[in-house]
């Protein structure tokens, strides 16, 4: 599904003008690529929530109009508010439909281990994207990984990720995605013992060690003021 | 109890707790999360009573991050003292919360049990939380 939306070029910069922005229902975006001058633009809210509700999330390549121009981007990276996950701002990259760009990918697990199922482990999921690199319209919605035949104490790599053909993994083959944990055996009683014993300690302080030669001066220094 | 094994002061200022908790605001290990919704100074005991709760309530299954540490320490004169006489003995340690900051992360469990898990720490914690998953963000 292709996007296209309206900005309008920004003229007012800083806190309070992005802060008039927002409570407008718009958001203050940059767009930019390598070579250009950065365009500092206003986004509506709705348009932007459209785009990241799309199938391919932040990867969604749109098209923005502003004073007569079209540009194909992409959001590169999304401010949020901590608390409220408000959108604060966004940066646009401008994108060249034949030049090889790099994105990351959200990683999908498919199937349920062996080790789950059968040996009561758990899954831990360590590495939930990957770093690729291909043309924009071949950027995939996510890469797959079939965790059926794991089993505990068993884990997959990058390298064991099907991709397909038109992509290339930037990301490090040895680099773990998922593997099999057996739960952890934990005893509280003897614990919370021990952490009774170890609340009265005080921790060390570290102090900064003068070098000899320095103490040495400082006493001859003493010594010739007393003279 | 969870404390740094060194420090390079023993006595810190009491500072200030304003703004948001813009770094580890984000489920960086986990599908699951707890996080605070106002500033705080989060105790060891605390720390350590809202671990050891979460732990329990999963059954010792799936995997638990802490992230905060306590690397405050908080003086105290002791009772019956006059003032003066210079800054009290450290008594316990803290972190400095802010809101936004995630204090735990859960993963390997169902979310109706990380929910009811994080629901049972937040009473051991003296600010307001919220669960959150990767999905619901």
């Amino acid at each position: 599904m292709s996007f296209k939306i309206k900005g309008e070029i920004r003229n007012v910069f800083g806190k309070n003008a992005s802060r008039r922005i927002r409570q407008e229902g718009m958001i203050p975006v940059i767009l930019y690529d390598a070579d250009t001058v950065s365009i500092p633009l206003t986004l509506n809210k709705k348009d932007v929530f459209a785009i990241l509700k799309a199938e391919t999330g932040e990867n969604t390549i749109f098209k923005i109009s502003f004073n007569s121009e079209t540009r194909n981007t992409m959001i590169k990276e999304l401010q949020r508010d901590p608390v409220t996950d408000e959108i604060l701002h966004a940066d646009l990259i401008q994108i060249v439909m034949d030049n090889i760009i790099s994105v990351s990918v959200p990683i999908v697990l498919v199937g349920e281990a062996v080790g789950v199922k059968a040996e009561g482990g758990f899954v831990d999921f360590v590495t939930r994207e990957v770093e690729i690199e291909c043309l924009p319209k071949d950027i995939p919605e996510q890469l797959e990984i079939d965790i059926s035949s794991l089993h505990l104490h068993q884990s997959l790599k990058i390298e064991d990720l099907s991709s397909p053909g038109e992509i290339t993994l930037v990301s490090d083959p040895n680099t773990v995605v998922v593997l099999i944990h057996a739960p952890t055996k934990e005893e509280f009683e003897v614990e919370e013992i021990e952490e009774e014993i170890v609340a009265e300690e005080e921790p060390e302080v570290i102090k900064k060690e003068k070098p000899e030669e320095e103490e040495k001066e400082k006493k001859e220094k003493e010594e010739k003021e007393k003279e | 109890m969870l404390m740094p094994k060194k420090v390079k002061h023993r006595k810190h200022h009491r500072g200030r707790m304003k703004g948001k908790a813009y770094r580890g605001s984000d489920l960086s290990f986990g599908e699951y999360g707890l996080q605070a919704l106002e500033p705080c100074w989060l105790t060891a005991r605390q720390i350590e009573a809202g671990r050891i709760t979460i732990s329990r309530h999963a059954k010792r299954k799936g995997k638990l991050w802490v992230r905060v540490f306590p690397w405050k320490p908080v003086t105290k004169k002791p009772t019956e003292v006059r003032m003066g006489k210079g800054k009290g003995d450290p008594e316990f340690w803290v972190d400095v919360v802010k809101p936004g900051k995630i204090i735990y992360e859960l993963e390997g469990v169902l979310e109706t049990v990380a929910k009811e898990a994080m629901r049972l720490a937040s009473h051991k914690l003296p600010i307001k939380t919220r669960f959150i998953s990767r999905e619901s963000r």
